[in-house]
This record gives structure tokens, C-alpha cells and sequence, in this order.
């Protein structure tokens, strides 16, 4: 009982960054419909910023979300700019950002391997390896310190999307954008600061992957896989989604590769996606997609 | 007194074809209008040219001696033209509350706007005993009165509604019509798109007919009504 607890207890320790992780996609195809595939090479991105920050100033990796959300949310809205603005009215617009963003994760991936190699690379501060005990119970401290950070800025996100004027407008936007735009809200700008918001949360996730997981360029085709499978499950859009499906999965996965082996565990994510896919492609809280 | 003016409005979609071929109307203040006409006339696509959701290719739009050619909908709101669309828009997994709130979008005093959306729940009290409720949970009715409550918290002087007893049983598109009936008492202009040409007419002081895309017909809503013309393709004879 104690070692399932203790399975369990590791799995929803990562389940909050998943959750981060994931929150930044759900968002931006919940507010435009952009499938962004270049969300896990954002988050790359964003851990060899936190990396380079480690090693050369000596910057603690949880402290380099000070640096990686802004940059990251300035990114956003120059990506929003370039490839989405002029886009945004295409009928073919869902299909489209499909293909855009997996381009855009490619170029990402090539960039990062010209200038930093693909080493395997992390930031190692000494939380990194340690571990709390709570009773008969461990955590990885890294990790317990990086669900604590993401609960912390999840929480943060849910009251700017709950209470602010901004949110009113996101949540309006993601539910009627013809309605939205009828009270005069300005979509156009929404889409890109929602844009930008997306990918300060893949910067903050790039902060904390960087000390619990090791990562080269290509590690975003894996990452992008395990987030897919997380929305998918939650449902494409719907933020409570992600951070349910975030914590159902991970803990499966835990206990799957305690029970399997680790090898085993990244598939867990592969073969739920297929198995959501397959038998409820609306997810837990989606909306069936209306055919149009 | 006219508060508003369309002069030669010429409108398309995307770059599809002219809608809206030439549509000129002068609009009295107080005065409530309603347009008829065959589907595919312009009838909604002049509501939307109107409100800034679409931007006309030719023509002039003056509201209350305002050149509004060219303002964006949040400038055209302020400046009090409200737009009830025709499939209620709402947002549906917001609550009846949170929709009123975002009625007054375009305001920056939240008092002001805390205080409009108890003007409006006077008027449809349904909605302030809703007020919690996810507006997507509310009946056809009731959205209907949502989405016209949600124009009303600007306080506009001119509320434009599309289709408002669109897929409403009889009974209650007669307590829509019965709530624009206070609308019009308030002094509002209104001007009122209807499939229904019979009930829309009968609610209005001028009736306009359009037809592919443009003004064939203004006159007072009752002569519109006995017209033999009118009666044979947009009303239905009765005999």
C-alpha cells in the first residue's frame, strides 16, 4: 500500500509541470484554434535559456523564470506577428497552423543544434538531486519545488483568466468570437497577447524542466508527444482538462514504469493518446468538434 | 430629427462579391424600423456594416452628425449602437452575470457597469434570478432576453436586433417583442431585422424592404403591411 502510495505520490509530483506544460498549448488553441506543435520547442528553448543563465551567471534554474516568461512572451507575440496575424481569417486556418508550427519547431530544433550542438545538457543545482521526506513518504526535491512553482503560476493564470478585464476578454474570445467581437473586443490583439501569455508558460516550463530532465534539440519531438496526449485526454482547449489529464497521466505512467520498467513509461503517453483518440476524441471536458 | 444616415453602402465578405449594393437610409431618432426582405438580401450583413464588425467597400455612415465610415466596433459601441446578433452569440459556459459584464466590455468604471446590469435585470428580472447560471443553460427565451440585456447595460440609443424570434416558439417571440415594446418607450431607436415580416412590421413605425442588396421600399410600417405586393411575397396573403 505504502510502495503504491509512494508510486503515486512521484507521479503527481511531476504532474504539475506537465500540467505548466501543457497549460500554454491548451490555452493558445483554445483562444485561436492554432495547434501549436512548436509548444515542446518553445519549452526547449526556454530550459537552454534557463541553462545558459545557470552556467554563466550562475542563476538558479527556478529563479530563471524572472527571464524565461518575459523573453518567452515577447517571442510569442513576434511568432503571433510573423506567421499567424495575416492567417487568422484563412477557413483552412486549424490545418494550416498544423503545418506553420511544425515547421516552426523544426527551424527551433535546427537553430538550437547550430549554436549549442545536441549534447545532452541540465541544470544542475543541488535541489536537483535531493530528496524530502514526509513521514514514510519521498519526494525528488527538484521536483516537489517544481509542482510547487507550477501550482503557484497555474493558480496565478486561473485568477487573470477568472477576474481580470484580459481574462473576461480570453474566455469570451475562446468561447464566441463573433460574440466577442460584438461587445468590442479587439480578437485580432487577444489572439496575440493569449499568443504571447502560451509561450511565457512554455518559458516557465523550460525553467523548470532544465534541472528534471535532460535535454538536447530534438528532446521537443518527445515532449510534444507526452503534451499532446495530455490535452488530448483533458480535451483540445479546455485548461481544467490539461491539469486533470496531467495528473491522471503521470501518475500512470509512474506506476507503469515502476511496474514495467522506465522504458515503458513514455509509452504510456503514446498509447493513450492512440486509445483517446480512437474511442473519445473529445477528451474528458472537450466539446465534440462540430464538422463544418 | 435623423440620428443616423447610410448614404450608397456598398459591402462584401473576404473578397467574395458585393452584398450590399448601394443601401441609403435616413434613420429618425425614437423611431423604430424594420427590414424585410428575401433570404440573401444584405439584411444582416447591413447590420454588421453598420456596427463596425464589417468594414464597408463604398458609402458613409453618420450617427448623430458622427462620420462613423471606418471606426472599429468598440468605437461605434461607445458611441452608443449596440448590435444584438442574430444566433444570440452568447458565451455560453459564462455565467448569465459574467455575460451582462461583458456587455459593458467597452466601459472602464466597474461601478458603472455593476449598476447598468441591475438597470437591465429590472427590466428582465429572469436574469437577475439566473445570475449564476451558465448562460448555455438558460431556455431559447430566456438567451434571447440575455442577449438583449447584454446591449443594453451601453445604454444605447440605438439597438439594432437580427432575427430576435429566430427558432423561438410564438408565445415567446411575443415577449421578445413585448420587451422591445419597453425599448422603444425608453426612447431608444431600434431598428429590427425579421424573418417574421408580420410581427417585425407590426412592432415598428417604418418598414424598409431590401432587396438584393439594396433599398427597393421605405414607408410607414402599417402601409407596408397593406401592401398587395408586400402581402403576396414577404407576408403570406390572408384571406
Amino acid at each position: 500500500m505504502t510502495q503504491i502510495s509512494q508510486i503515486i505520490i512521484l507521479g503527481l509530483s511531476l504532474g504539475g509541470v506537465f500540467a505548466l506544460m501543457s497549460s500554454g498549448m491548451t490555452l493558445i488553441f483554445g483562444v485561436m484554434r492554432i495547434v501549436n506543435l512548436a509548444h515542446a520547442a518553445f519549452i526547449v528553448m526556454a530550459a537552454y535559456i534557463a541553462y545558459w543563465a545557470f552556467k554563466l551567471l550562475g542563476m538558479d534554474p527556478i529563479l530563471s523564470i524572472v527571464i524565461t516568461i518575459p523573453v518567452m512572451y515577447l517571442f510569442g507575440l513576434l511568432v503571433y506577428r510573423v506567421l499567424f496575424a495575416k492567417l487568422i481569417d484563412n477557413p483552412r486556418f486549424v490545418e494550416l497552423t498544423v503545418l506553420i508550427t511544425f515547421g516552426l519547431s523544426l527551424v527551433i530544433e535546427g537553430l538550437l543544434s547550430y549554436f549549442f550542438t545536441g549534447i545532452y545538457r541540465s541544470t544542475t543545482p543541488r535541489y536537483a538531486t535531493d530528496t524530502l521526506n514526509f513521514g514514510p513518504f519521498y519526494f525528488p526535491e527538484g521536483q516537489f519545488y517544481a509542482t510547487v512553482v507550477s501550482i503557484i503560476l497555474l493558480v496565478g493564470l486561473w485568477a487573470l483568466l477568472r477576474y481580470t478585464r484580459l481574462g473576461y476578454a480570453i474566455r469570451a474570445t475562446t468561447q464566441n468570437r463573433t460574440a466577442a467581437k460584438t461587445v468590442g473586443v479587439n480578437v485580432h490583439q487577444i489572439s496575440m497577447i493569449t499568443f504571447g501569455l502560451g509561450t511565457a508558460l512554455a518559458g516557465a516550463s523550460g525553467s523548470l524542466v532544465s534541472f528534471l530532465f535532460t535535454f538536447f534539440p530534438a528532446k521537443h519531438m518527445e515532449w510534444v508527444t507526452i503534451i499532446l496526449a495530455l490535452i488530448v485526454l483533458g480535451g483540445m482547449g479546455s485548461l481544467i482538462g490539461s491539469l486533470v489529464g496531467s495528473f491522471l497521466l503521470s501518475a500512470l505512467a509512474a506506476y507503469v514504469s515502476f511496474n514495467f520498467g522506465p522504458t515503458w513509461s513514455p509509452i504510456t503517453f503514446y498509447l493513450a493518446l492512440f486509445l483517446i483518440l480512437l474511442f473519445r476524441p473529445q477528451g474528458l471536458f472537450g466539446k465534440k468538434m462540430e464538422l463544418q | 430629427m435623423v440620428i443616423l444616415e447610410t448614404e450608397d453602402i456598398v459591402a462584401g465578405y473576404g473578397s467574395g462579391p458585393d452584398i450590399l449594393k448601394g443601401i441609403s437610409l435616413q434613420v429618425e431618432a425614437g423611431k423604430t424600423y424594420c427590414i424585410i426582405g428575401p433570404n440573401g438580401a444584405g439584411k444582416s450583413t447591413y447590420l454588421k456594416v453598420i456596427s463596425g464588425l464589417l468594414p464597408s467597400r463604398k458609402g458613409r455612415i453618420t450617427f448623430k452628425g458622427a462620420d462613423l465610415t471606418g471606426w472599429r466596433t468598440d468605437q461605434i459601441l461607445r458611441k452608443g449602437i449596440c448590435l444584438v446578433p442574430s444566433d444570440r452569440s452568447l458565451f455560453p459556459d459564462m455565467t448569465v452575470r459574467e455575460n451582462l459584464r461583458m456587455g459593458g466590455y467597452v466601459l472602464s468604471d466597474q461601478k458603472q457597469i455593476d449598476q447598468r446590469i441591475a438597470e437591465v435585470c429590472e427590466i428582465f428580472p429572469i436574469l437577475g434570478e439566473r445570475h449564476a447560471q451558465q448562460a448555455k443553460t438558460l431556455s431559447g427565451g430566456q438567451q434571447q432576453q440575455l442577449a438583449i440585456g447584454r446591449a443594453l447595460v451601453l445604454r444605447p440609443e440605438l439597438i439594432m436586433l437580427d432575427e430576435p424570434s429566430l427558432g423561438l416558439a410564438p408565445k415567446i417571440s411575443k415577449q421578445i417583442f413585448d420587451s422591445i415594446e419597453i425599448l422603444k418607450r425608453a426612447g431608444m431607436t431600434v431598428i429590427i431585422v425579421e424573418q417574421n415580416a408580420r410581427m417585425g412590421l407590426e412592432a415598428a413605425d417604418w418598414g424598409v424592404v431590401l432587396d438584393l442588396g439594396k433599398n427597393s421600399f421605405i414607408a410607414e410600417a402599417q402601409k407596408v403591411l397593406q401592401d398587395e405586393r408586400i402581402q403576396e411575397l414577404y407576408l403570406g396573403k390572408k384571406h
